[in-house]
């Protein structure tokens, strides 16, 4: 800003070259991560459209180039729509979603308001309580494989025998306790920190005004809190979706297939079945799906921070 | 007014212990069994201890020479490689990172280019990394780097690349831009006000990005699962082998491995903890 407001007071010679040097200077710096964006995203879309369009395999003996021999247009496309295994898994990833998401944030926000103001060992436990979310996740699977064995510590501690990676509804509900044990940290994380932001001297006011605790929570804390909620559940929605190293240690997706989330069956298809051409058109479809819902949740979201700023300035 | 603040300080305590059971619980569990003998790995419900009555390093000593008294089956290789291939993925994963990052990131930050990065990376977050599989593993093969170190670290460094870049476009425009101006004035180069002035002002920065990135690097299990075969294996597709047809899942060599495998990110976790949520959300909050 600085430098343009100079140069058109000083004329236009020097400046200009100024300009022009940091303008190169630019793009030389943004060149390498525009190149490796350019390598993931330009080249694999083109071929992953084109190898969907195909009944290409790598059993074929033949290229991925020479795919075109099997040239059938939209068939794997259609086949997916009718595909139950698909509904299936996407209604299981969503219904994972739905179940840990909610009950990270809640728990996060319960632990996150203990953590207002200080007390003797705070320090400590908010680092033991935010460890497991820098364990490995695969770590973490074998961790609750071991855990949810029938002969394992959990089963001894609540003195039942129950079988619970080898049972569908359990299996889940291992798999959700082991995703709400890594990730309700990231909540209790982020949404201190939004708690911590909120301006101390308003609380102040309120309390002297009379506010009961209830009454500051709904009326100062929470709508401040807006963006940080939002930021927060949106964070985890997208990273529950991707679900994949706690399900497919803990479970492969078993027993059968019930606890197959489309990571999971992606996975399984590749190289178990080797069909290729499908899993191109299972992940092209999955990128379409997801760039609508997020430019869909842009806008809502911008929308949104628009009112939100309004609010503020009234 | 006292006794019910104390009230309220032995729920929060309460509250507080329960919580930190249950999240030291799993940890605490394969730690243990990292150091139980063979015999202990799988009990009945009833001899299971928390405590291995019979400490021993044999699950050490099994990963890392293939061999054990206790066992009978041996490895046809150690955890010796994988943990090689895992520092050296994850390095090198981050230095590509953080160099892209870091210089896109100031690139878009000062001179007003690339406006296509910050949304084109945060994409890159978004997408499951198994719906674009099938194209990555066919370009791996075409380029022949499936099961190499470059092939490896390449992939880390751009999964990685949104978090670098987003956290050093946030440090950087924390930086007051008067010093750069005033070197710029002065007659210095861009890339030289970059180099000798900005870079030095956010070393700190730097090395938490660093840190930061290193962590995600290590973590990852899918890709490293995806992309390598035999040589350069990573920890956690490695452990995966740790089962015989003889005993099963081999629990306490498993349990000894991610004990390794999880030491380094929750040491590193904790010295940058002031800025995980500032990494985590790519800048959009800062702690």
């Amino acid at each position: 800003m600085g430098t343009e407001a100079a140069a058109a007071v000083e004329g236009k010679a020097k400046p200009r070259t100024l300009d022009q040097q940091r303008k190169r200077l630019g793009l030389y710096m943004t060149l390498p991560a525009q190149l490796l964006l350019l390598f993931i995203v330009a080249f694999p879309l083109v071929m992953q459209l084109y190898v969907s369009l195909t009944l290409w395999s790598p059993l074929d003996g033949e290229d991925w180039y020479y795919a075109y021999k099997s040239f059938t247009w939209f068939y794997n496309y259609i086949d997916l729509v009718t595909n139950e295994r698909l509904w299936d898994a996407i209604g299981r990833t969503v219904l994972i979603m739905a179940v840990v998401v909610p009950v990270e944030f809640l728990i996060g926000f319960g632990l996150a308001t203990l953590f207002v103001d200080s007390f003797p060992g705070k320090r400590i436990f908010y680092s033991i309580l935010i460890m497991p979310m820098m364990i490995v996740p695969a770590v973490a699977g074998y961790m609750f494989f071991m855990i949810f064995q029938s002969n394992g510590p959990l089963n001894q501690l609540l003195g039942i025998d129950t079988v619970w990676l080898g049972s569908p509804n359990l299996a889940m509900i291992a798999v959700m306790v082991a995703d709400i044990w890594q990730w309700t940290p990231l909540m209790f994380l982020i949404l201190l920190a939004g708690i911590l932001g909120v301006p101390e001297d308003q609380l102040k006011a309120a309390t002297l005004l009379g506010a009961s605790w209830g009454q500051k929570f709904v009326r100062i804390v929470l709508p401040r809190m807006k963006t940080v909620i939002v930021i927060a559940l949106v964070i985890r929605a997208v990273e529950s979706f991707k679900l994949f190293d706690l399900m497919f240690i803990m479970t492969k997706g078993g027993p059968g297939v019930a606890t197959e989330t489309i990571s999971v069956w992606i996975f399984k298809l590749t190289f178990n079945d080797l069909d290729w051409s499908y899993v191109a058109a299972i992940g092209l479809s999955i990128l379409i799906a997801l760039s609508v819902f997020a430019i869909i949740g842009l806008t809502v979201m911008a929308r949104a921070s628009k009112r939100m700023n309004a609010d503020v300035v009234d | 007014m006292k006794s019910h603040l104390t009230l309220a300080n032995g729920v929060r305590y309460a509250v507080i212990l329960i919580a930190v059971i249950a999240a030291l619980f799993p940890v605490a569990w394969m730690a243990t069994m990292a150091f139980k003998p063979v015999a202990e790995w799988t009990t009945t419900v009833q001899d299971l201890t928390w405590l291995p009555k019979e400490p021993t390093f044999g699950n050490y000593e099994f990963i890392f020479f293939g061999t054990s008294d206790q066992l009978i089956v041996s490895l046809d290789r150690s955890a010796t490689g994988p943990i090689f291939a895992s520092l050296v993925t994850a390095s090198l994963g981050t230095l590509i990172a953080v160099v892209a990052g870091t210089l896109g990131a100031y690139g878009v930050s000062r001179f007003g280019v690339g406006k296509n990065l910050p949304l084109g990376v945060l994409q890159l977050r978004l997408f499951p990394p198994l719906a674009v599989l099938i194209p990555v593993m066919i370009m791996w093969a075409f380029l022949g780097m499936i099961d190499t170190w470059w092939g490896l670290s390449l992939i880390y460094g751009i999964v990685t690349l949104p978090f670098a870049f987003w956290l050093m476009m946030t440090f950087f425009d924390e930086v007051p831009r008067e010093i750069e101006e005033a070197a710029l004035v002065e007659g210095c180069s861009p890339w030289r006000v970059f180099y000798r002035v900005t870079l030095p002002m956010v070393k700190a920065a730097l090395a938490t990005t660093i840190l930061f990135v290193f962590i995600l690097n290590w973590s990852d299990y899918v890709i490293a699962l995806l992309l390598t075969r035999k040589d350069w294996v990573t920890i956690p597709v490695y452990m995966n082998a740790l089962t015989s047809a003889m005993t099963g899942q081999m629990y306490g060599a498993k349990a000894a491995l991610g004990l390794i495998a999880v030491i380094p990110p929750v040491i590193l976790g904790i010295i940058i903890q002031k800025h995980l949520v500032r990494g985590l959300t790519f800048g959009a909050l800062k702690q």
